[in-house]
């Protein structure tokens, strides 16, 4: 275990007996790239800075429920931030289909559900050097499902590929992404 | 109550997806159903892939939070105070006090205003003062010399002589006169020509067939020198009067033309 990750359990077990130094000191270390992934699924920093603050609420009330044994104290914080950020794309994505609805039943046009997304990923910063190593059908696949939250069904409806070519692909890119990270 | 279904290799390739969160429909449930029964190798292959997945995330760019997002979450476990409102009447008073400050600097302005003019004013006084002051000098001067030309031209037995031009300066003439008691003595040149800057005129007399300096004049616009001597030899010793042009600062003997002479 690295000395990071050491200093990471012991603040977390403090957080967990409500100490708010080692509460702040976790905020510093970890709140940047916490933020920073946000940013990238939501898309919206005003956005993902309230969300920030939802996640370290979340971690200061239920620090207790962390479980060493599952994830480094690290991949627990990115993880929460990007299930709440999922959470609230999918809220964002619900409230969508009903202004849709209301603008199709006035009449109006309106954009092909999730195009300006898919579009700002296409901006998106740069990807990691092991993502750089998948194909760029298997690192789409992988993205639409950790940065916006999508099920094999959905992605394939997004890509209008075959339910079973999004299967392969996510299953050969995660394979790859191991084989790059461990090399 | 169904089955678990057994550990297999089909199973295992979910588990990316499943970690992933991209599993749906009958997959998820065979896999959900699998690790209802309490699969441990799967357990630990899911967290070796959620910890995969957490690399993802450094794919992305870390950002600061701002100030007001660290103060907020601070403040929820009372680490750092909140970031305070801003009370209502605080814009009010900002402004109450702006207009204060303007109008302040605005007086400011104009008692400066006032303070450069009076400056000036006071300058302007002083410059008058300054040339009344000269003008003042200048007038007891000419008083003095009057006085003191007077006490000469009224002296009683004051003898008067008269210099005629010479050469180049027929036009000219001079007079000097002499108290015999004091034996001061005053000098006057008319119509005589500027010189060149490095030229004066200067004024001898012969006394014992030498001459010797009265001093030296230079003459205004209109050809007209005065000259006050102290001091000159006896009346009865001097012979004659005479002008010269010499070089600036004058002589000890004469070297230049004569251009006045008495008879």
């Amino acid at each position: 275990m690295d000395p990071r990750e050491a200093e990471d359990l012991q603040l977390m077990s403090r957080v967990a007996a409500r100490d708010g130094v080692a509460f702040t000191r976790l905020f510093e270390v970890h709140a940047p790239l916490a933020l920073g992934l946000l940013n990238r699924i939501l898309g919206k920093r005003s956005e993902a800075e309230e969300v920030l603050q939802e996640v370290f609420l979340q971690i200061w009330m239920q620090g207790d429920r962390y479980d060493a044994d599952r994830s480094s104290p690290r991949g627990w914080i990115l993880m929460l931030a990007r299930s709440r950020a999922l959470d609230r794309i999918r809220r964002r994505e619900s409230a969508r289909r009903r202004e849709e609805a209301a603008g199709e039943a006035a009449g109006n046009s309106v954009p092909p559900l999730g195009t300006e997304r898919l579009e700002s990923f296409e901006r998106s910063r740069e990807v990691s050097s092991a993502l750089g190593l998948l194909s760029p059908d298997q690192r789409r696949c992988i993205e639409l499902a950790f940065f916006e939250g999508l099920t094999h069904t959905q992605i394939a409806e997004r890509l209008a590929a075959p339910l079973g070519t999004v299967k392969s692909r996510i299953l050969l890119g995660m394979n790859k992404l191991r084989q790059a990270l461990s090399a | 109550m169904s089955m678990a279904t057994p550990h297999s290799t089909r199973i295992e390739e979910l588990l990316p997806a499943y970690a992933l969160g991209a599993l749906d429909g009958d997959d998820l449930r065979e896999l959900e159903e699998h690790l209802a029964g309490g699969c441990v190798e799967c357990r630990r292959q899911i967290g070796l892939w959620q910890r995969d997945l957490e690399t993802l995330a450094d794919s992305v760019q870390p950002l600061v939070p701002s100030e007001i997002t660290r103060a907020r979450v601070l403040h929820l476990v009372g680490a750092a105070p909140a970031v305070r409102r801003v009370p209502r009447w605080l814009p009010f008073a900002a402004a109450a006090l702006l207009l204060l400050g303007v109008w302040g600097i605005a007086g400011q302005l104009r008692l400066r205003g006032e303070v450069r003019s009076l400056v000036a004013e006071r300058e302007r006084l002083e410059r008058q003062v300054a040339a009344l002051d000269r003008e003042v000098d200048q007038a007891r001067s000419e008083a003095r010399r009057a006085a003191e030309a007077l006490q000469v031209l009224a002296a009683p037995g004051v003898q008067s002589v008269v210099l005629a031009g010479l050469g180049p300066t027929p036009g000219a003439a001079g007079h000097t006169y002499v108290n015999p008691q004091t034996r001061d003595a005053l000098f006057y040149a008319f119509n005589l020509p500027a010189l060149e800057r490095e030229k004066t005129y200067q004024l001898w007399f012969i006394a014992g067939g030498k001459p010797v300096s009265a001093g030296t004049f230079d003459v205004d616009p209109r050809g007209t020198g005065s000259l006050r001597v102290a001091q000159v030899a006896d009346i009865k010793d001097i012979q004659a009067w005479a002008v010269t042009v010499e070089p600036q600062g004058g002589v000890p003997q004469p070297t230049g033309a004569m251009v006045l002479k008495s008879s």
